[in-house]
């Protein structure tokens, strides 16, 4: 348990991952999904982050070439998740026009409801 | 690029012309990285093609000479930016990563030129440009993911490589094709999620992303982290086994497969359910290490998978009704082959599994593409409907036969090397029950195949008021599906050399 204390941040992203994780893998309605995933990967830079995160220590910003003395913080972390964010991105976007893509052809956004309808309005 | 080249004329004393082919993996992906968004702005469909076609022969040449280089020069590795190893990302082009990038292209290519002739049938024409210019991205991001010795930047390409892989399926727009996409999107986005978390555990034990100082961090920091360890593994097998269709994880393939464009088909299930797995080989191997991976039940859990992938994917292959979609499950049951090598954990299996990822590369992208052109020139998609279609597309169905040869497992043909390699692979581990489930496979295998072939050339029956050659494409339509096969063959035919070179190369 102070293990578990110790580390909240960790214990959170955790939770917060798995919570996005289910949401993703089990919820129907297709926006629902896509807060899921963004749940998922912002747990997953939370994570990251506290991972490169010293308390006390300053950002590593190096101003007029004078290097402080009490220690920075790690950047590569924070460098990484700037791309990670990126890749949520883009991929969220898709999603989405896939989205609206799935609307016009089957008129909802229901899975399972379109599991039932055989045939669209582009039928094969 | 020329600053690159001038920077190592003048930096480096000993630099001589031969040096220079270091810099080709890299010149390979810009290349086709600036190339691909060139292509949209072409207006002409000859114009897209002639490009594309460029691009694609400039960076089999460029991986030719990268792989005569290695196999001249042994393997080596290449600072990306000039920033020393711990700070910047490194490729790491060894035997294997050239060998399998030489083929991925060479693939890559013949796909290309045949979607100049059939294409257009299948996705609207404005479309053409936008075909071209994803699978010129996703080769980049493929290769990418081949050569990198960064984790980090793995997953980077890994995402690119599936958001390439996904426009490719919804690109003709049919209602399938929406609900495919979305399935692997979702499917997919898990996976990078896993592998992402995989990613930070591995961060927070070792504080490194290249490879190299992962496993000498590992190695210190073992001890109190066997766990964290251990759950960065599962998270890594997980989630790029739902990428690289592994058994369980496999449903979204046969929609994604069935359901896209026949070039695209070729495309998902030679080069992109490939990639993840060669990155998985690479984390397994050269970050965790051997000693970690065999203490750990994570390579009985990849032969328990490939197995039951082997002999489920047939099962399934066998009960379907659809051409494509009875392929795309055989996909499943070969990448259980390439899990099944990896999982028998020598160094035999690990090189035939990587032997395999070649030899189904060439194999199902001429299988596909044979069975794209049946469909497109008769217009029928169901198995029953090609009875007596070898009298009408004789050349195509005798490249569909070969194809299927090799993965039936037929002497000399690049299916019946691995199959025989992993049998012995097998009795080396001691696990001499795993022989009856790769002859279970292929008897599996031949029983899905061999109907078509049979029905397609003999019988009364079938062949009654078809026309000879009435279907055939013209030849130069078929010509690189012609090569395709010819290069299938080549690879049984060279398997000696080829496992040789893979061999020198291997991570065990």
């Amino acid at each position: 348990m102070p293990n578990l204390l110790n580390n909240y941040m960790q214990a959170a992203s955790v939770i917060l991952f798995g919570i996005g994780f289910m949401v993703l893998l089990l919820n129907n309605n297709m926006i629902k999904k896509i807060i899921g995933m963004n749940i998922m990967d912002t747990s997953i830079f939370l994570l990251f982050i506290s991972i490169g995160f010293i308390d006390g220590k300053e950002a590593p910003i190096i101003v007029d070439a004078k290097v402080s003395g009490l220690g920075y913080v790690n950047p590569i972390p924070v460098g990484l998740m700037l791309t990670g964010i990126v890749v949520a991105v883009s991929v969220t976007a898709f999603m989405l026009a896939l989205t609206i893509k799935l609307y016009e052809t089957y008129g909802t956004i229901e899975l399972d409801e379109i599991q039932m309808i055989k045939g669209g309005k582009y039928d094969t | 690029m020329t600053h690159d080249l001038t920077y190592m004329l003048m930096t480096n004393a000993n630099f001589s012309l031969v040096d220079s082919f270091k810099l080709t993996p890299l010149l390979t992906i810009v290349i086709l990285m600036l190339g691909a968004f060139s292509l949209p702005l072409i207006k002409t469909k000859k114009g897209i093609y002639v490009v594309s076609l460029l691009l694609g022969s400039i960076a089999f040449l460029l991986n030719v000479a990268n792989t005569v280089y290695v196999a001249m020069h042994g393997p080596y590795l290449f600072d990306i930016g000039h920033f020393p190893a711990p700070f910047g990302i490194v490729f790491k082009i060894g035997e294997i990563e050239s060998v399998v990038s030489l083929f991925f292209t060479f693939v890559m290519l013949m796909i290309s030129w045949y979607s100049y002739h059939s294409l257009e049938k299948e996705i609207k024409d404005h479309r053409v440009g936008l075909f071209q210019t994803l699978t010129t991205l996703l080769l980049a991001s493929i290769l990418g993911i081949v050569y990198t010795y960064d984790v980090f930047n793995g997953f980077v390409f890994l995402e690119v490589s599936t958001l390439a892989a996904c426009g490719l399926i919804v690109i003709k727009d049919k209602e399938a094709n929406i609900k495919a996409t979305i399935k692997y999107l979702i499917l997919s986005s898990l996976g990078s999620g896993l592998v992402l978390m995989g990613i930070a555990f591995l961060y927070s034990v070792s504080g490194h992303l290249n490879m190299l100082y992962i496993k000498e961090a590992l190695s210190q920091n073992m001890t109190g982290n066997e766990n964290l360890i251990l759950l960065s593994l599962i998270l890594f097998t997980i989630g790029l086994g739902l990428k690289g269709a592994m058994y369980p994880l496999h449903i979204w393939l046969p929609d994604a497969h069935s359901s896209a464009p026949s070039p695209s088909s070729a495309i998902l299930s030679a080069v992109v359910i490939k990639a993840p797995v060669i990155f998985l080989i690479k984390l397994y191997y050269l970050v965790f290490g051997f000693d970690v991976v065999s203490h750990t039940f994570i390579l009985d859990l990849l032969l328990i998978f490939g197995s039951l992938g082997m002999i489920i994917g047939s099962l399934m292959a066998k009960a379907q009704t659809e051409l494509k979609r009875m392929i795309a499950y055989s996909s499943v049951a070969q990448m259980g082959y390439i899990f099944f090598g990896i999982g028998l954990g020598n160094k035999l299996g690990l090189v035939m599994a990587i032997y395999h990822v070649i030899a189904h590369s060439v194999t199902k992208s001429s299988l596909f593409l044979a069975a794209g052109s049946f469909i497109e020139q008769t217009g029928n998609k169901t198995i029953k409907d090609f009875k007596g279609i070898g009298k009408e597309m004789p050349i195509t169905l005798g490249i569909f036969t070969l194809s299927a040869l090799s993965l039936v497992g037929i002497p000399v043909l690049p299916g019946f090397i691995s199959k025989w390699n992993l049998a012995m692979a097998s009795i080396e581990t001691g696990k001499i029950y795993l022989l009856a489930v790769i002859l279970a496979s292929s008897m599996l295998n031949a029983v899905y195949y061999f109907p078509i072939i049979i029905n397609g050339y003999f019988g009364e029956e079938n062949l009654d008021g078809k026309i000879y050659r009435s279907k055939s494409k013209p030849i130069k339509a078929l010509l690189s599906l012609i090569i395709l096969s010819v290069v299938m063959v080549g690879v049984g035919f060279m398997s000696g050399v080829l496992i040789d070179f893979i061999e020198k190369g291997i991570y065990l």
